[in-house]
Formats: C-alpha cells, sequence, structure tokens
C-alpha cells in the first residue's frame, strides 16, 4: 500500500518551511487518496479542528501539527463516492474563528452560506446538473397568489418547460424552499435538461418562498391550505394543467419536505405524489425528547401521528437522504411505513449530508421515475 | 407482401440499399410522425431515399385536426387522461407479476429443481404476467371503443379531408417506409387517420416505425433514467407482422446479458418472436412470413441466436 502524502512529507528531514511551501502548493486540501481525505490548515493556532456534520465521524476533528511546523493535518476515512461539506476552526486563547478552508477553492452555497467540500473518489457533479448549450430553456414568469389562508399575497416563480404548448396538459410540480432549489440545486437546469433528454415528462413547477419557513412548513394547517385550495386553483385557472391528484406533485427538503407530507395528508384528493428529500421526519417511540429544540415540536407530534395512523395520501412517494445526515435513521425507520400504507415508494440513499448539492445530485432520480419521460417510446 | 425491417439509421444508413434491393420505381411514402415537430426536417431522408419521397405529414395534419376540430381534441385528452390512469394500474399490477416470476426464477438459480415444481411454478408465473397484458389490452381496447363511440373522428370534417388527402397519397406511392421516433405519437397517428398499409406494396421500417407494424407494440428500457423499466405492452400494432416482437436498439436498450430476465421476455411473448433490430439489422420477409436466418432472435432460455427459434 502506497503511504500516504501526509506521511511522506512528516519523514522528510529537514521538514523545514520550503518543504511544507512545495508540499501545500502541490497538494491544496484536502489531499484525497483512496479512502482516505487528508485536510490541512497552514497556520499559528493553539488547536485547529474540521468542523462538519458527518454522522460516525468525530466533530470536531482535530488536526495535529505536522513535525515543529505551521502544518496541521489530519487524516479521515472517506468511501468512495463520498461527499463533505466542512470547514476549518481555529482556537487562538478565548478566540474561536471558523471558515472555509484557504486551501480548498471548492465551495458549496446554501442560504446560510458557503462551506468547503472535499469529494472522495468516484464523486462527480452530474452532468445533467450542468448547463447544457444543447437543451432548450424554459420559461421563469412571476405571479402573486393572493392567499386567505397565509393571509398576505403569496409571490410564486413559474416554470413553464420548453416548447410549452396551451394545448396540452402538464403536471404541476410544486416546490418547497422554491428559491433555494433554484439558487443552490440548480432546479431550472435540471428541469431544462431533464426534459431535453426526455428523462422526464414535460412539467409546469411553482416555487415557492415562505415567509417564516419554521412555523409555516412545519405542519402548518394555512400553508397547506394554500397549496392545496388556493395555488393550485389560480394555476389551474391560467395554465393548461392536468386535472386530479394525479396531476400535482409536492415536493421540498428538509422541513420543506414535512411541509409536502402534510398538505399531502391534510388534502390527499389534490396531491398524487411527493419528493421528499431529508424530510425531517423525526419522531419519537416514548416521550417527548427528540432533540430538535421548539422548532421541531408541531413536526414530531405531526410524524408521532402518522405512525400511529399511517395513511397514503399519495400514490407515489420518492424519498432520498444522505447517510451521512442524522435524519438518516428517521427516514430509513419512515420507508416502510409509508410502503405498508400502500405508497408505491422508491427510497435513494447517498453517501452526503444536509446540503443542496446532495438535494440537487438525487434529482432525476427522483423526477425521473415521478414524471417519467419519453425515453421508453422513442426509439430512433 | 414484403417488408424490410432495419436497425436504427442514425449511425449505419441501409435505407437506400434496401429500397433499391426492392427495384421498385415510383415515389415513396415516407411517415416520420414519430419525430414529432421535426417531421418536416426530413431532407436527409429524402436524399437517403433517391429524392423519391412524399412525406404524408402525419404528425402536422394530427396538429391541424387537434386545432380545428375542438370535439376531437376534448375526446384525445380525455382518452390520455384515462389511458395514463389505466396504464398505472397495469404498470403496477405488472411489476408484482414479474416480481414473483423473477423471485422463481433466482430461486431455481440457488436451488435448483429435483421435483420440477419450480418449472411448473415459473410457468405460471409468467402466465399470470400474460394475464395482466391481456387485461390492460382488453382495458384499452375498451377505452379505444368507448372514445369512438363518443367522439367517432369519421364524423370530424377535418379528420375526413385529412383522411382522404393520406389515402390518395399513398395510393400514389409504390413504396412505404415508416422512420423511427416516438412509437406512441406514430401509432396514434396512424390510427387517427387510418392508414392502411396494402399488401402488395412493400414496406421499409426501422426502430419505432418497424414496431407499429407488428401485432403487440411492446415498450422496453432496461437503463432508464428511473432505473429498471418492465418491458410493457403498449397497444396493438398495425398487424402486418403479428407474430413478431421487434426489439430495436436492442444492444443498447436490454440487458442482454441477463439471461433469466431475457428467457422471461421470450416466454412472456412466446407466440412471437422476438427479433434484435440493432444497428446494420436488415431483414427482408416475403408473404411466406419467414424470418431470414441471419435474424438474431431471444430464445426461450433467453440467450440470442441466429435465425428462428421457438
Amino acid at each position: 500500500m502506497t503511504k500516504l502524502a501526509i506521511n511522506r512529507l512528516k519523514e522528510r528531514r529537514p521538514l523545514d518551511a520550503e518543504s511544507v511551501d512545495r508540499f501545500v502548493a502541490r497538494y491544496g486540501s484536502p489531499i484525497v487518496e483512496g479512502e482516505r481525505a487528508t485536510f490541512l490548515y497552514r497556520g499559528e493556532a493553539d488547536e485547529v479542528h474540521v468542523r462538519h456534520r458527518v454522522v460516525g465521524l468525530p466533530d470536531p476533528l482535530r488536526m495535529r501539527r505536522v513535525g515543529a511546523s505551521d502544518l496541521w493535518a489530519v487524516t479521515t476515512v472517506l468511501p468512495v463516492g463520498s461527499r463533505v461539506e466542512y470547514q476549518v476552526e481555529t482556537v487562538r486563547g478565548s478566540t474561536v474563528v471558523r471558515f472555509n478552508d484557504p486551501l480548498n477553492t471548492r465551495l458549496a452555497h446554501g442560504p446560510f452560506g458557503a462551506s468547503s467540500v472535499c469529494a472522495s473518489e468516484g464523486y462527480a457533479v452530474p452532468e445533467w446538473a450542468l448547463p447544457d448549450p444543447e437543451a432548450r430553456a424554459g420559461e421563469m414568469v412571476d405571479l402573486v397568489v393572493p392567499s386567505k389562508a397565509l393571509g398576505r399575497d403569496q409571490p410564486v416563480q413559474v416554470y413553464l418547460p420548453a416548447r410549452f404548448q396551451s394545448a396540452q396538459r402538464y403536471p404541476l410540480l410544486v416546490v418547497h424552499d422554491g428559491g433555494d432549489y433554484l439558487a443552490y440545486a440548480a432546479l431550472r437546469t435540471v428541469l431544462d435538461n431533464l426534459i431535453h433528454r426526455l428523462d422526464m415528462a414535460p412539467v409546469v413547477a411553482a416555487f415557492l418562498t415562505p415567509k417564516d419557513r419554521l412555523v409555516e412548513y412545519a405542519n402548518h394547517a394555512p400553508h397547506s391550505r394554500f397549496v392545496a385550495r388556493e395555488l393550485r386553483p389560480y394555476l389551474t385557472e391560467r395554465l393548461p394543467l392536468r386535472e386530479g391528484p394525479q396531476g400535482c406533485c409536492l415536493m421540498g427538503a428538509s422541513f420543506g419536505g414535512i411541509a409536502s407530507l402534510a398538505a399531502a395528508v391534510r388534502y390527499p384528493d389534490a396531491v398524487g405524489s411527493l419528493l421528499l428529500q431529508s424530510a425531517s421526519l423525526v419522531f419519537t417511540d416514548i416521550g417527548h425528547d427528540h432533540g430538535g429544540g421548539p422548532a421541531f415540536d408541531p413536526v414530531v407530534k405531526f410524524v408521532n401521528r402518522f405512525r400511529a395512523a399511517p395513511s397514503a395520501p399519495v400514490d407515489r412517494l420518492f424519498m432520498s437522504c444522505g447517510i451521512y445526515e442524522p435524519l438518516i435513521t428517521p427516514n430509513r425507520s419512515m420507508a416502510p411505513v409509508f410502503r405498508s400504507a400502500g405508497m408505491d415508494v422508491l427510497s435513494v440513499e447517498a453517501r452526503d449530508g444536509h446540503n443542496w448539492e446532495n438535494w440537487r445530485d438525487r434529482l432525476r432520480d427522483g423526477l425521473s421515475w415521478l414524471f417519467p419521460g419519453a425515453q421508453k417510446f422513442v426509439y430512433e | 407482401m414484403t417488408t424490410i425491417l432495419l436497425g436504427p439509421q442514425r449511425f449505419t444508413v441501409t435505407a437506400r440499399a434496401a429500397l433499391r434491393s426492392l427495384g421498385v420505381e415510383g415515389a415513396v411514402a415516407t411517415v416520420n410522425a414519430g419525430w414529432e415537430e421535426r417531421e418536416g426536417e426530413d431532407r436527409e431522408l429524402d436524399s437517403v431515399l433517391d429524392g423519391r419521397t412524399l412525406n404524408l405529414r402525419l404528425h402536422a395534419r394530427m396538429a391541424d385536426v387537434l386545432a380545428k376540430d375542438p370535439d376531437v381534441a376534448a375526446a384525445a385528452y380525455a382518452f390520455g387522461e384515462q389511458r395514463d390512469t389505466l396504464v398505472a394500474l397495469y404498470e403496477l399490477r405488472l411489476r408484482h407479476a414479474l416480481a414473483a416470476a423473477y423471485s422463481v426464477q433466482h430461486r431455481i438459480a440457488r436451488h435448483g429443481d429435483p421435483t420440477g415444481a419450480a418449472a411448473a411454478a415459473l410457468e405460471e408465473s409468467v402466465r399470470t404476467v400474460r394475464t395482466v397484458d391481456r387485461w390492460y389490452l382488453a382495458e384499452l381496447a375498451e377505452l379505444h371503443r368507448r372514445r369512438e363511440e363518443q367522439a367517432p373522428p369519421s364524423q370530424s370534417e377535418v379528420v375526413a379531408w385529412h383522411r382522404g388527402e393520406v389515402a390518395a397519397d399513398l395510393a400514389s406511392c409504390r413504396v412505404v417506409v415508416l422512420t423511427g421516433g416516438n412509437v406512441a405519437t406514430l401509432l396514434t397517428a396512424l390510427r387517427l387517420f387510418d392508414v392502411r398499409l396494402p399488401e402488395h406494396v412493400p414496406v421499409i421500417a426501422w426502430s419505432a416505425g418497424a414496431m407499429v407494424l407488428t401485432g403487440k407494440v411492446v415498450l422496453f428500457h432496461d437503463y432508464a433514467p428511473q432505473g429498471d423499466s418492465d418491458a410493457s405492452v403498449w397497444d396493438r400494432g398495425l398487424g402486418r407482422l403479428p407474430d413478431l416482437l421487434l426489439l430495436p436498439h436492442a444492444t443498447r436498450r436490454l440487458r442482454l446479458d441477463d439471461k433469466a430476465r431475457m428467457s422471461v421476455l421470450a416466454r412472456r411473448f412466446r407466440k412471437r418472436q422476438a427479433v434484435l433490430l440493432d444497428d446494420g439489422a436488415r431483414l427482408r420477409i416475403d408473404a411466406d412470413g419467414q424470418l431470414p436466418q441471419e435474424a438474431r432472435v431471444v430464445t426461450l432460455a433467453g440467450t440470442v441466436r441466429k435465425g428462428q427459434h421457438r
């Protein structure tokens, strides 16, 4: 077995600043070698940590000083196909600072800022998530939907697929956290590409952005009413949408998954399928100590209730989750519950965490399963 | 009755040679409605067919009908919705029926079949799959019947006008060519305009165009983005080649090395020869209906061989 690069460096004599300079310039950070990843930091500090949210790895992951140099390093296991978001944390006296890895240019973005990315061997950004000049772009239309349920005018961004024809009937995809899906999960590009490649059928998508997310997406009756009884009829009046529950799919990640499921449970006559990504399906088997804080109280109550009396509000349910995130356990637990209730469930896992790029990378699995494209029909 | 079946024409063009091999002069009717909105982009096709083509423009005609006759359009949408519901039910039943057949197969592979009971169980499982296929086709026929009853296309003036034109164009041609594309669109267009292919007129067809000539149009794609997609019956075809199950792009679309899976496919449609139509394939079938020896077919054991194998 070849020695890790960091171990070869440690054996070098003398281990002077020039050797470290050359090493850092050559490898950057992290160094991925087989199923190992070595994180580096250069600078003076009392302690240096890698901070991440990977279940199963110690967090913080403490770096060690390499010899007497100002280089810090830690090596951890990283199975093939993994993708991890992380930051570096330095401690100097009582000052703790967290920041993106200065030796790594690869960043992932999200609503709470950017993180550094460590991708192991075998991981690649799916090419269908990147802009394709061959794919005809859909059109985005800004609408404002008056809502009595929410007590406000709700802005909605609507995606119309390329070659949109009013003579056709399209399924409706309602996207919770729509702005984030567009900004951080490239959903518009993904829709353009998957539709162009016949991987999925053309859909009309409605992108919603919440006002008070932790309230509106945590099993909130007014939000469910808005989606089922206000948004859908409003759009159906103005766009050529398919009728019946089969014509409507709700999707969302994390709390957005709960908002989708809750709306379907309340209005099964309006929703035919669900696409849930890392849904916050937290529950308790006994007691109320769920560890999620007050924001999760209504979620846990809702999921507990569902588990006590499972129903099948939709025909088809796609769920994905990262196996490095804490929500993998509740998601794995809920898949058989959904199945036993009579829903057709496809559950997909990935070596990733609770983040937008994980959700982006699973979109083709979900969208092509829920809205199969014409590939099966096309024999050129 | 002569029919020439070809492999996909995108990379290996054999249509010109096939046409010339017929030794027939005169116009060639082309049906490329499967190309949908690209139907009119047929200059290359015309050039391959020696500049003798007369495009029946069935897709454009279909769009014209839907735009001009609201009754036909409404009936088409209603039919589409009903069909989607039926297909969802069919696929649900089919998946479970096929899963049972594959499970029995795996058990045979692991434990053998000393008593012959497992072979009987497999046969019965495949029979169940056939029952599901038959049920779907019967329900679909009923949907077609009701649609005909509620809004008979023959009573639409627009449809009648197009049908007249298509029939006249067809009558003026000595050969018919059906290209690939979206097989569902192609079949819908052929049905709407009541296109009948006279027995005495030679037909050259590939990919989707070949599939619609059979008795049952069977869809298949083992590498679909949503994962395994079970082969499923879509609709009845034109029935010119009722004893064949045609599998265009077989190497690209089917797990041909999975003998167990291929065996279930062949057994499921055992009354038909499952014929691969890959790049370069060229099969001439004359009045006797016999497949040429070079035809590559799927045997009941799931292997691929040349010649006729039942």
